[in-house]
């Protein structure tokens, strides 16, 4: 039988874990369970519930610094951020809304976006939740208190593990306390669309803009038949497929840099600009992946270098009848399918022939049980993440089987 | 250090040999006593060691198979960039090799259209924004010995600068490398593209200062040069008053190119050597670098032009042409060589603290100052709060090297105590290495040295850096470091 166990504290936090290393016992780990269904099942009857471990430890909006328990929501984190006109950069999006039916805004806690590494359309100016992660405490699989880094903005003080624990999907230890950078909200915003249905020509148009001195902080392509579902009424009277491209910044620079953009672009197609609330709207449907969410058919992100993102997503709408959208300027690709073939050959076939990753974000259980759902590294680096995971939680006690058979020690899964 | 390995120095001839077969190329192999010499220390001149022998690799095939050699054989490796290092992560030891990685000195790829460039270690981190200037791009990280050091090293210390603060270190522009495992196996971890698979090891690898492995080629992310940028020169009465306003322009949403802070000693001696004309009856000096659009500097300048006055600037100034912006910067960028002017040996601290901490520190130095009897300058990334505290001493003068160590140390302390940390930028290496009980705990520090033993569990790779002495990883492997010391005596420990 299912038995939870929800420290309150983080020395209870090291009771638990004592107790699951000392009895053998493997723990499922959870936050508010938003993202359970990302990856591969865990192979454990007894979880391990974090929701009770919140609250904010110190918010320092001068220092752009925030640390928190680790099973503090989101929606308290952003509403607080808010409050005071600050943002996590990386714009993480409302991930499990993509995962299931009916999430509110901003499910989820710090603990699972860290585990998981997440992060929205600015990661290509601003970079992933790894680059806003100061510092962590935790216990690891070893029941042992750790902690790295700090809560200072430049810091080289020994081995730089919060980027370790950032995306390991609590495989080498539990945090319990997570420290950020946070930074303002940009003055303006401004969204300049341009008609494009033709993919490749979207990609192309995005490594333009990209490569010129405009310091965009998105950049999207959405294609026809999906631009209705961004809830932004400009994008969809424009009748085609999109390229959107976000500007911020103090007011005078992004209006300068609007125009700029428009007139290197203006071979493409016509062009429509989103202010503020709208290019708001807009992106934080980007960040949602809002055209592919809802919980129903399979789900790709593909990742690549982000000049090869028109040719792939071209590719992979051509040869699986999938729908697709790009973000991050090219370098991430989702590819929804309908049905229950998840067509993993052909899609990883194609990821790997532009040395793009492909990773199954969404489909029933079965099928993610059945194949590897992260992209499988190469033997000489899956033996060091297997002795990683094994020098950090000798007895695979924590989420089992979670990343799949290549990372974990062999019997894991 | 850890005690040289007896049985290593009898091989020796035979390491040389060895090294020979595998890279037969002239002057590949550097064993003479006076070619030797200048390796036997990085930018940490303070610690000098000759290094058993010197072997320059030119391609990842040679360097693999050095490194499999000293796996098999049991030999330890220290590997080198260009040797600007701070914090002496490249002080060779007697008994191991010495990898000098200055022959990868090439640039591979410029890939345009992703904004990536591929580089092998040796070339200069000023060396890739001159191979992409000519297209008005260029490389962020700028480390003040940017000229000099490599991106190898800059990737072995995540390396920063005075433009960490808007565009990050560098883990946060390298996008890839190609690294070898002490066991010769080479590694690829990351690309063009923004992911990889599996755990970050491409963000471990960033600032692990040569003990995870050797780095043999580097994909970095390059961005368009702004079009503008203009400076600002805001003095103030007191250091606390300059660290406001330091907190008032950042928590107002702007953030600076650069921003960086002088105290009174440093400015006297900066403006003695290169007469930038910075006031000399201002107790802290900022200099504010704005860039972007020349729309958005101009009006960038204006707001922070105002929350300098309102934070009672009693000095401001704005650079009026490139040249005016350069003979700003001029001072700051010639701190350390103006401070060597007025004293004969100096060491740089490096620790990073809360901003808010800032005027309380400065105080708190100046009492150590007081305490140890040697001098200190202060010139700091004020944007994040990074301290580069200039000691000043006399090497000739018996002790005073000492003192110097324990006034630093004691800085190093400080920062800690107010929440800060003890590099922000040079690396711990041999410098600061017995400092870490300061901000780690046992247990913290095993975790760091359970991934190292991930890497190399025979800790071959540069020993006697960054873990504390005899806090080897030794202890690990079941065994107890005083177990091991009782049952293998001739063991080295560190």
């Amino acid at each position: 039988m299912t038995e939870v166990i929800s420290p309150a504290t983080p020395e209870q936090l090291r009771e638990a874990i004592s107790w699951a290393l000392g009895s053998k016992t493997p723990l499922e780990i959870i936050g508010s369970g938003s993202k359970k269904t990302y990856g591969h099942s865990v192979a454990a009857d007894h979880v391990l519930d974090l929701s009770k471990l919140s609250g904010i430890m110190f918010y320092e909006p001068e220092e752009l610094v925030m640390s928190v328990r680790a099973g503090t929501s989101l929606a308290e984190i952003h509403a607080l951020l808010s409050d005071k006109n600050q943002q996590f950069h990386f714009e993480p999006g409302n991930f499990p809304g993509l995962l299931a039916d009916g999430v509110t805004d901003h499910a989820g806690t710090i603990g699972g976006l860290v585990a998981s590494n997440l992060s929205g359309p600015r990661r290509i100016k601003v970079g992933a939740a790894r680059d806003h992660l100061l510092g962590f405490e935790a216990i690891s699989g070893r029941a042992e208190d750790f902690k790295s880094g700090g809560r200072v903005m430049k810091n080289v003080t020994g081995f730089d593990l919060s980027k370790l624990m950032a995306g390991s999907f609590g495989t080498l230890g539990v945090m319990h306390t997570i420290t950020m950078k946070v930074m303002p909200r940009d003055e303006k915003t401004r969204t300049v669309l341009i008609a494009c249905d033709d993919i490749e020509s979207a990609g192309r148009a995005m490594t333009r803009a990209m490569g010129s001195e405009n310091e965009v902080s998105a950049a999207a392509w959405i294609a026809r038949e999906q631009v209705g579902m961004l809830g932004v009424d400009i994008a969809t009277g424009i009748g085609a497929g999109i390229v959107a491209l976000r500007l911020e910044g103090p007011a005078p620079s992004v209006a300068w840099r609007c125009e700029a953009l428009r007139k290197l672009l203006a071979d493409i197609g016509t062009s429509e600009e989103l202010h503020s609330t709208n290019s708001h709207v807009f992106w934080r449907s980007v960040a949602d992946v809002a055209p592919f969410a809802g919980g129903a058919g399979i789900l790709w992100r593909v990742s690549a270098a982000p000049a090869s993102g028109g040719a792939i997503a071209s590719k992979l709408a051509a040869e699986t009848g999938g729908k697709v959208m790009m973000d991050w300027a090219g370098a991430q690709i989702w590819l929804q399918l309908a049905g229950r073939d998840a067509m993993a050959d052909k899609v990883r076939d194609i990821a790997v022939s532009y040395d793009a990753r492909a990773v199954l974000v969404r489909a029933p259980e079965d099928i993610r049980n059945q194949m590897s759902v992260f992209h499988a590294e190469d033997a000489a680096l899956a033996r060091i993440n297997a002795r990683i995971r094994e020098n950090f939680d000798p007895e695979g006690i924590l989420n089992p089987g979670r990343i799949g058979q290549m990372l974990t020690k062999q019997g894991d899964a | 250090m850890p005690e040289p390995d007896q049985s290593t120095l009898a091989r020796r001839k035979d390491i040389i040999a060895a090294m020979r077969d595998i890279v037969p190329n002239e002057g590949g192999v550097i064993v003479d006593e006076d070619q030797l010499r200048p390796y036997e220390c990085d930018g940490l001149m303070a610690y000098r060691q000759l290094p058993m022998i010197v072997v320059l690799p030119e391609n990842t095939g040679q360097v693999a198979a050095i490194l499999k050699y000293c796996h098999t054989h049991k030999i330890r490796v220290v590997p080198r960039g260009a040797g600007t290092g701070l914090s002496g992560g490249a002080l060779p030891m007697a008994d191991a090799i010495t990898i000098s990685m200055m022959k990868f000195n090439r640039v591979l790829d410029i890939d345009w259209d992703n904004r990536a460039v591929v580089v092998q270690p040796g070339v200069t981190n000023l060396g890739i924004t001159r191979a992409v200037e000519h297209k008005g791009f260029y490389y962020a990280p700028d480390p003040s010995s940017q000229i000099a050091c490599s991106i190898g090293g800059n990737i072995a210390e995540n390396s920063g600068g005075v433009h960490s603060l808007k565009y990050g270190l560098t883990t946060n522009n390298v996008l890839g490398v190609e690294m070898v495992t002490i066991e010769g196996e080479i590694l690829r971890v990351g690309g063009k593209g923004p992911d990889q698979s599996g755990y970050d090891l491409l963000g471990v690898i960033t600032g692990s200062e040569g003990l995870l492995g050797i780095v043999t080629e580097v994909t970095v992310r390059i961005l368009r040069k702004p079009e503008t940028a203009r400076a600002l020169l805001l003095g103030f009465n007191s250091s606390e008053e300059g660290g406001n306003c330091v907190a008032r322009i950042i928590a107002d949403g702007i953030i600076p190119g650069g921003l960086e802070m002088m105290d009174a000693p440093a400015i006297k001696a900066t403006e003695d050597f290169v007469h930038a004309g910075y006031p000399l009856d201002v107790e802290a000096l900022l200099l504010v670098e704005l860039d972007g659009p020349k729309v958005e500097v101009d009006y960038l300048i204006e707001r922070v032009g105002a929350i300098a006055r309102e934070c009672g600037a009693v000095y401001s100034r704005i650079s009026e042409s490139e040249d005016e912006r350069l003979l700003f910067w001029s001072g700051r960028k010639n701190a350390f060589p103006a401070i060597g002017r007025i004293s004969p040996d100096y060491i740089c601290m490096d620790g990073t603290i809360p901003r808010r901490r800032l005027a309380e520190v400065l105080t708190g130095m100046q009492v150590l100052s007081q305490r140890h009897g040697l001098r200190v300058a202060n010139v700091f990334h004020a944007g994040d709060g990074n301290l580069h505290p200039l000691i000043m001493f006399d090497a000739n003068q018996p002790g005073e090297l000492e003192r110097a160590e324990a006034f630093g140390a004691d800085i190093l302390k400080l920062c800690v105590e107010v929440g800060g940390v003890l590099s922000g930028e040079h690396g711990i290496g041999v410098e600061k290495r017995d400092l870490m009980p300061e901000m780690f705990t046992e247990d913290d520090m095993k975790h760091q040295e359970r991934l190292k033993l991930a890497f190399d569990e025979d800790e071959l790779l540069n020993p006697g850096k960054v873990f504390p002495t005899l806090h080897g990883c030794g202890e690990l492997k079941t065994l107890h470091a005083r177990e091991v010391a009782d049952k293998f005596p001739d063991i080295p420990r560190f």
